[in-house]
This record gives C-alpha cells, structure tokens and sequence, in this order.
C-alpha cells in the first residue's frame, strides 16, 4: 500500500499525542490524590461520593447534638442530686421535729432552718446553664419558672414542654425535664397533686405554729412527710429516665463513631487514588512516550533526497 | 528524414518537461491541505504510414490529471463531520461536568452548611448567633444558586455567540464556493480539468463539513449543487444562499439557525441539522444543557417550597406564625407571537411532581392541550383553567385569562429561572420559625394518669390559637369533651396512645383519665426553647421530598451530576472512536491522493533521464542534418 508523506508524520504527531494526553491524565490523578478528576471519569462513582459525604456530614452533627445532650443530661442530674439531697435533710428535720421533747421554740428554730432550705430549693428550681436558660422552664427557656408571688406561695411560669435533639437517623432524646413534672406534680394521699414547695411551706407553718394539741401538730408532720416521701419518689424516677437518656447517649455515641468509619472507608474507595497503581502507570507511559517521540524521529529522518 | 526524428526528439522534450514540471509541482504542495497529486499521462502521437511500416511520432501529453477518488474523499467528509459534531458537544460539555462536581462551586457543601446552620438552631433555639449563622448559610446557598445557573447563562451565552459565528463561517464558505463555481465552469470550458481550483473547491467542502453536514451533488457543468438541513439548498451553481442565527419561534432568548430565502428567515428544525460544529452545538443545547439547568432549577425550586410549607407551620420568637423562609421562583411563560390578547399565568402547585421537561400549551378553538416541548407527548390536564379550578398538570396550576383565540400557544417553562430566582426572604433572625405554634398542657389538678404528648400541626389554617382549647374527659361516654376550638369541635373518643385530630393539629393522650381530668391546648407563648419544627425542618435534608417522593435535594443534585458525567463520558468515548475512524479514512484516501516525496524524488531522477535522453536525441537529429548539408559539399 502507497504510503503519502503527510500519513508518515500524522500518524507519527497523533501517537506522541495520544501518549502525552494519557501521561498528563495519570499525572493528575497522582497529583491531586483522586481517581476521578472529572466527574465523567466513573459518574456513578461522583453521584455516591456526594451522598456518602452528606451522610458522614450528617453523622458529624449527631455527633455534636450528642455532646451537647451529654452536657445538658449532666447539668439536670447534678440539680437533682441536690434536689434529692435537701428532701432527704427536710425529712429528717421533719423526724426530729416530731421529737416530743422539743417546744415551740425548739421548733420555731427548725423552721428558721426550713425556711433557709425553702429558698436554696428555690433557687435549685430556678438553675440557668451556662448560657443562661432556665433548665426547668420547658420551652419558656428565658423566662424565671418558679416565682414566690406571695410568701409561701409558688407559681410555675414555665410549660410542660421538653426540648428534643436528634441523636440517630431516627432517633431523638430529650434534654431536659419541665419544672411542672419535677417540682409541681408529686401525688398527695388524696390523689391530687401538691407541689413541692407548698409541702414544704406547710411544714414550716406547722412548726412555726405554737402547738395547740398534739395531734394537730402529728397529723400535719405525718401528712408533710407522706408527701416528701412522694416527692422524693419522683426525683428519683426523673433521676432514673435522665440516667437511662445518657447511657443511651453513650451507646449512640459508639455506634455513630463505627458509621462514621464505614462512611469514611466507602468514601476512601470511592474517591482516592491507588497510588501503587497510578505510579507504575505513570513510569509506563512515559516509556511509551519517549518510544514515540524517538521512533518518529528516526523515521521522518528518511528521505530519498538525501542521496541525490 | 531528420525532420521527425527532430520532431520526436522535441516531443520528448516536451514531455519530459512537463512532467518534471508536475513533479515539482507535486513536491511544493505536499502538505497543502487538500492537494491530490497530479500525475501527466502521455500517449503516443499519431504514427505515419511508410512502405516500411507504421514510424511512430513521438510522444505527447494527454492531461495532466489529479489521484482524485470521490468514494474516498466522500468517506473522509462523513466521518469528519460526525467527528466534528462529537468534539463540539465535548467541548461544551465538559464545561458543564466540571462545574457541578467541583468542591468550590458545587452545590452540595452549600446544602450541608445550610442545614448545619438549621441543626444549630435545633440545638439552641434560643440563641441569636445561631439563627445568624442559620441565616448565613441560606444566603450561601442562594449565592451558590444564582453561581451556577450563572455559569449555565454563560454557556448558554457562548452557545448562542458560537452558533451566530458558526453560521457566518458558512455563509463566507457558500459564497467562495459559489464564486469558485463560477471561475471552474469557466475553465472547464477550455477542455482540460482545472485541477488546482478543484482541489481548492474540494477543501472548502471539507472545511463548510466541519461546521455543518453537507451533501454534494456534482452538476453537469462541473459545478456543485450543496444542501444541508432537510435538503434545503445553500449553493446553487454561482448562487449561494445564506443562513442566519434567529430567535426561536417559541423563545426570544435563544437563537437558532433559519434559512433566508426570499428576503425573510425561516427557522429551519433544529434536529435536521446535523454534522460539523453547528450540529455539536444543537445537540448539546437540547439534549444536555436545558436539562441540566431544569434540573437544578427544580432541586431549588423544591427545597424553597417544601422548606416554606414546613416554616410556616412554626412559631418564630416574636410569636407570629413563620412566613416563607425561601422565595419559590415562578414559571417563565412565553406568549407565541400572534397570540390574542389571552394570558396565561403559571404557578408551581406541587414541587414534588415537577418534571425537568419544558411545555407547549395550545388552543385549537375549542380546547387547551399541553405538550411537553420537544418531544411534543401530550399531557393530560384537570381542571378548566379558571381561578376557581385552574389547570393541573405535572405539578404546575394554570389559569387562563381573557378570550382566547385558534392557535393561540404558550411555552411554559416551570423550572428554567429556578435557581436564578431562588431567595431567602427572612432578614431578621427572631423571623426564623424554631418552634411549635402550640403547647399542650396536663393539668396538675388531674387524679388520673393519663398525660398530653406534644403536640403537632399539620395546617396552619387556624393558628395562631385565639384561645385556649381545653379537653375535659367525661369517663361515662370515655370520651374528650372540646371547648374553646374555633372551629367548634365534637366531643372525642378517647383511646389509649392514639392520635386526635382536629382543626389540623394532632396530638397524643396516653395513660388513665379520671372522670374531669382537663388537657388544656395553647399558643406556645414565649416558648423560645421549643426547637420542634427546627427538628422537622433538619430532617427535610433527608427526607425524599423531589421528584415524586423518590429523591431527596442532595439526591436529586447527585442524579444531576451522575447524567451529565455520563453524557461526557459517552460523548468523549465518543469522540475518541470517531477519531480514529477519520484517521483511518484519512489514511486510505492519502494513500491514493497523498503526495510520497521519495515517490516524487525518484519521478525528479527519470524526467531528468527522459529529457537528458531526448536532448541526446536531437543532438543526434541535428549530427545527421549537418552530415545531409555536407552532403552537397564537396
């Protein structure tokens, strides 16, 4: 077959090219660390990086979110532990107050005592975290919950609410507990409820009342003691479900950490570069370049009017 | 005697010339593009009658003829024009693929950062930096939306640009073709083929080729007949008509390539133009570039209103009910030319049915059909195009004003301007709707253990409450008595963990109610730690909420990525087959019509011969002359 001169040399240029564009594709790879650079590389490959990206972003902020239930689950069992604390010092204040021996004034002494312990629950009822929010308030996180309106008298000014986060995928945890459930609603014997503070300013009132019959003063010490038992029947419970919440959040904690992984790895095969790969690669074609540059040289080198 | 040995010798001479001449001639244009070699072809002259026998005459050129094949040029054209078609598609394409997948300008870490930013509000509802940074990052996401429909205008701008001057190229190239027409019948009339002027001519087909298919149809006279498109004629003879770059009927911003015959343009149909870089063009534009920014144009369109339906079912921290966070881009409607004095007015009803399709809505006198553009399949519509009932078809709501006429059309585009008009609205921080309209309460008087869940809503259509609704259980009927709904609200029946629904909120009541335990439903007033509907807003990032329910927002953009990416990549693969092809067709045809300068170094060596041997011949023509005249001498 004729072969024109023109073929000789474009087939000699179109093979240096073809070499050089397959050279500088490797180069790429190896120097930005991806195996795609361009998406039309492995397209499907480009369209599931993005989502296993957006998963591990999201799984970051669970992450986050979980921090941030830890914290505010802590903040809340510490107030409780106090909170459990007083009840149990104001019930046994209210057992030695039964004491026989004691007289008004004995009494009146306890009550002072009392009082002081009112206050300090008060002012556990109304504990900010860090930021300033009411942790009792429900949703009404700027607003002071339990306001003494009148002496002995406390109102909830929070609501029922309880904030939740999202933890999992499908999972949420609540933060906090409302003051109503905490404070407001401990079951007395006649199956309404009282709240914590009013059972605790009828003991006082009791004490502070000189004791006309015996039996008066029994009959209100009994009922303040059924219903701090109550009470601290209920803080204990909210201790319990916080308890639980946080060893949730523990285990949530795990099992985002092992996605996490997954995500990552998937992420890594999808998207990086196998090194080993691209740099033998890379020291073959450029053989093959330098073949090709070569071999042209020497061929388009020939030509009859050299002998002429 | 030595007259016609003279003769001959001079003959020779003559012909050894020439194709020395031809030879050379040959040499300097072995890299002319489109030269074919040319070779003489010599026959012997007409030999005389002597009682010896027939004496040959010597020797003369026929022609000088050029190493043409058509079947193997032709062969070079369809391959090159088909190989131009793919590098023009990639070319534009490639813009494209590298846009949407590049970290910086891509869609999707704007997407994670704005629903980080409704996370942190989620985690702190309360906090002002928070929503700021909310805000923050829906502006980033709206800057990263108008980026890269941005990006879309621009190659939609050089498209249109390359088209006007792709068209302009070919009409020089019809015009010089008509004139070399023109100058070859002409030297053609003197009997012997102009060879240089029908390579050049053959050039420029080849060159008119890489913009546009041509068909070639040789004429009597030597002239060529072309015709592109569907078989309308661009050189006639010395004639060349012209192309121009048009709006299109049914949309002024785009241009396409008409026909001008008789003075007036006639836009000729996109699909007949195949071949070359016009072809490229087309294709690209509607096979991949109006697909892809409806695409994107419905994942924004998309995000605003399922985020808006869901933000305006919140509170936000002055106690008003969430107003639209986003602001969803309406249908671009283009009225045909010649329409009557109807409108049409088009309104997204359900994002969630949104086709990435573009639509032509027609009268016919009687009735309003739409069709998808393009394509041109029907699509069938409920309603009667009133306010009251308008048209509703794939997610769009239609209303027709005033009276229309017989062929009165509309082109509808629903997603087109998506991204472009895509807006946050909210400014204000304490706008940002975090938490529930409402809050449900357990009255601390009740004796049972029943307690009230939170609540939700799933209309806003009676909210904010004016008052508070109390639900009273009645254990004779075991049912909710509900006072103070506006609506009124029969008594409900109660059962354990199961959801009452009224007046578009619903809510859960578990446990024993005693007889007049009471549930009071009220405005979440100051409710500023409720982070509720932020809750449900971050979950909208996962939620299939496009394309029927089958792909959420980042989904929907991967899909994007994933159909461009592919084209490319059939477009490349493409390309590079067709590029092998034309370099074999090449090859073949050069093989025949190519000029081999060693060929062309030994023909140099036997012309030279040929007339080193004729000049001999004369010298010895002339000897035996000399020796005639001596003769007489003597």
């Amino acid at each position: 077959m004729r072969i024109s001169t023109n073929t000789f040399y474009d087939l000699g240029i179109g093979g240096i090219q073809q070499q050089s564009t397959a050279l500088l594709k490797t180069q790429q790879q190896v120097s930005t660390g991806r195996r795609m650079v361009t998406p039309a590389d492995d397209p499907v490959a480009a369209a599931r990086a993005l989502d296993v990206s957006q998963s591990l972003a999201i799984g970051q902020q669970f992450d986050a979110n979980l921090d941030s239930v830890t914290g505010s689950l802590g903040m809340e069992e510490a107030i409780l532990t106090s909170v459990t604390t007083l009840i149990q010092d104001v019930r046994t204040t209210a057992v030695s107050a039964g004491n026989a021996a004691l007289n008004n004034s004995d009494r009146a002494t306890l009550a002072t005592e009392l009082r002081g312990r009112y206050q300090e629950l008060l002012g556990l009822a109304n504990s900010t975290d860090g930021n300033g929010q009411y942790l009792f308030a429900g949703y009404r996180s700027t607003t002071v919950p339990f306001v003494e309106t009148a002496p002995g008298t406390v109102e909830y000014r929070g609501d029922q609410g309880q904030r939740l986060m999202q933890i999992g995928p499908s999972r949420q945890v609540a933060v906090g507990d409302s003051g109503a459930e905490a404070f407001m609603r401990i079951k007395s014997a006649d199956g309404t409820s009282q709240s914590l503070f009013t059972t605790l300013n009828n003991l006082i009132v009791a004490l502070e009342t000189p004791a006309g019959g015996s039996t008066q003063l029994t009959g209100s010490l009994n009922a303040a003691m059924a219903n701090l038992d109550s009470a601290l029947d209920n803080v204990l419970t909210l201790r319990a479900s916080v308890g639980a919440r946080m060893r949730e959040a523990e285990a949530m904690k795990g099992t985002n950490e092992a996605l996490a992984l997954q995500y990552q790895q998937t992420l890594s095969q999808l998207q990086d570069v196998d090194y080993n790969k691209a740099i033998s690669d890379l020291s073959r074609q450029e053989m093959g370049l330098e073949a090709a540059q070569k071999s042209y040289l020497q061929v388009a080198g020939l030509t009859l009017f050299d002998y002429l | 005697m030595g007259n016609s040995i003279l003769g001959v010798g001079v003959s020779a001479l003559n012909a050894a010339q020439a194709g020395l001449a031809t030879s050379g001639h040959n040499i300097s244009n072995a890299s002319t593009p489109g030269y074919h070699r040319q070779q003489i072809t010599q026959s012997t002259n007409v030999p005389q009658f002597t009682g010896a026998g027939y004496i040959g005459q010597g020797v003369h050129v026929d022609t000088v003829k050029r190493a043409y094949s058509q079947f193997l040029d032709n062969q070079v054209l369809q391959a090159q024009t088909q190989s131009s078609q793919l590098d023009a598609y990639y070319a534009q394409i490639q813009q494209l693929d590298n846009i949407l997948a590049d970290a910086n300008i891509g869609l999707s870490p704007a997407l994670q950062e704005f629903f980080s930013g409704v996370n942190d509000v989620a985690a702190d509802p309360a906090s002002t930096p928070s929503r700021q940074s909310l805000l923050g990052g829906a502006e980033a996401l709206v800057a990263r939306f108008h980026a890269l429909d941005r990006r879309f205008q621009d190659i939609r701008d050089g498209v249109n640009a390359q088209l006007a001057s792709s068209v302009g190229v070919i009409n020089a190239y019809a015009q010089q073709l008509a004139g070399l027409n023109n100058k070859i019948a002409l030297a053609q009339g003197n009997g012997q083929p102009p060879n240089d002027l029908l390579d050049q001519r053959d050039q420029l087909v080849a060159e008119l080729n890489r913009e546009i298919r041509v068909t070639t149809v040789k004429q009597d006279d030597g002239s060529y007949s072309l015709f592109i498109g569907s078989g309308q004629a661009l050189v006639v003879g010395d004639r060349a008509l012209a192309l121009a770059a048009a709006p299109a009927l049914d949309d002024p911003q785009r241009l396409d390539v008409a026909y001008v015959t008789e003075g007036t343009q006639m836009v000729l149909p996109q699909d007949s133009l195949t071949g070359g870089n016009l072809g490229g063009l087309l294709a690209f534009r509607s096979e991949t570039l109006d697909s892809a920014q409806n695409t994107l144009g419905r994942v924004a369109i998309g995000l605003a209103q399922t985020f808006n339906d869901q933000h305006r079912l919140g509170m936000d921290l002055n106690g008003n009910m969430g107003g639209d966070f986003f602001s969803v881009a309406n249908p671009t409607v283009i009225p045909g030319k010649g329409n009557s004095g109807a409108t049409a007015s088009v309104t997204i009803g359900d994002a969630s049915q949104l086709t990435i399709a573009d639509y032509h809505l027609q009268y016919d006198g009687v009735n309003w059909s739409l069709f998808k553009a393009g394509t041109g399949e029907p699509v069938a519509m409920s309603g009667a195009g009133t306010a009251a009932s308008p048209f509703s078809a794939d997610g769009l709501s239609i209303v027709i004003t005033n009276t229309p006429a017989a062929g009165d059309s509309f082109l509808i585009q629903p997603t087109r301007n998506g991204a472009r008009n895509f807006d946050v609205r909210i400014s204000d921080p304490a706008r940002i709707a975090a938490a529930a309209p409402i809050r449900t309460t357990t009255s601390l008087g009740n004796t049972g253990s029943a307690r009230i869940g939170a609540a939700s809503v799933e209309s806003a259509a009676n909210l904010p409450l004016p008052n508070d609704i109390t639900l009273t259980y009645d254990s004779a009927t075991n049912q909710f008595d509900v006072s103070g709904a506006v609506p009124a609200v029969a008594p409900l029946s109660y059962s354990d963990g199961s959801t009452l629904r009224f007046n578009g909120i619903n809510l859960v009541i578990s446990g024993t109610p005693a007889n007049g335990d009471q549930f009071v439903v009220s405005t979440n007033s100051d409710g500023v730690g409720d982070n509720r509907n932020a809750l449900i807003l971050a979950g909208l990032q996962t939620r299939n909420t496009l394309a029927g329910g089958t792909a959420s927002y980042q989904g929907a953009y991967s899909q994007l990525v994933s159909e461009v990416g592919n084209k490319t990549r059939e477009v490349e693969t493409g390309a590079k087959a067709q590029e092998s092809l034309v370099a074999q067709t090449r090859q073949t045809q050069q093989s025949l019509s190519g000029v081999n300068l060693d060929e062309e170094a030994a023909n140099l060596l036997r012309y030279q011969q040929a007339y080193q041997a004729a000049g001999k011949l004369i010298q010895v023509a002339d000897r035996l002359f000399n020796t005639l005249l001596s003769l007489g001498n003597g």
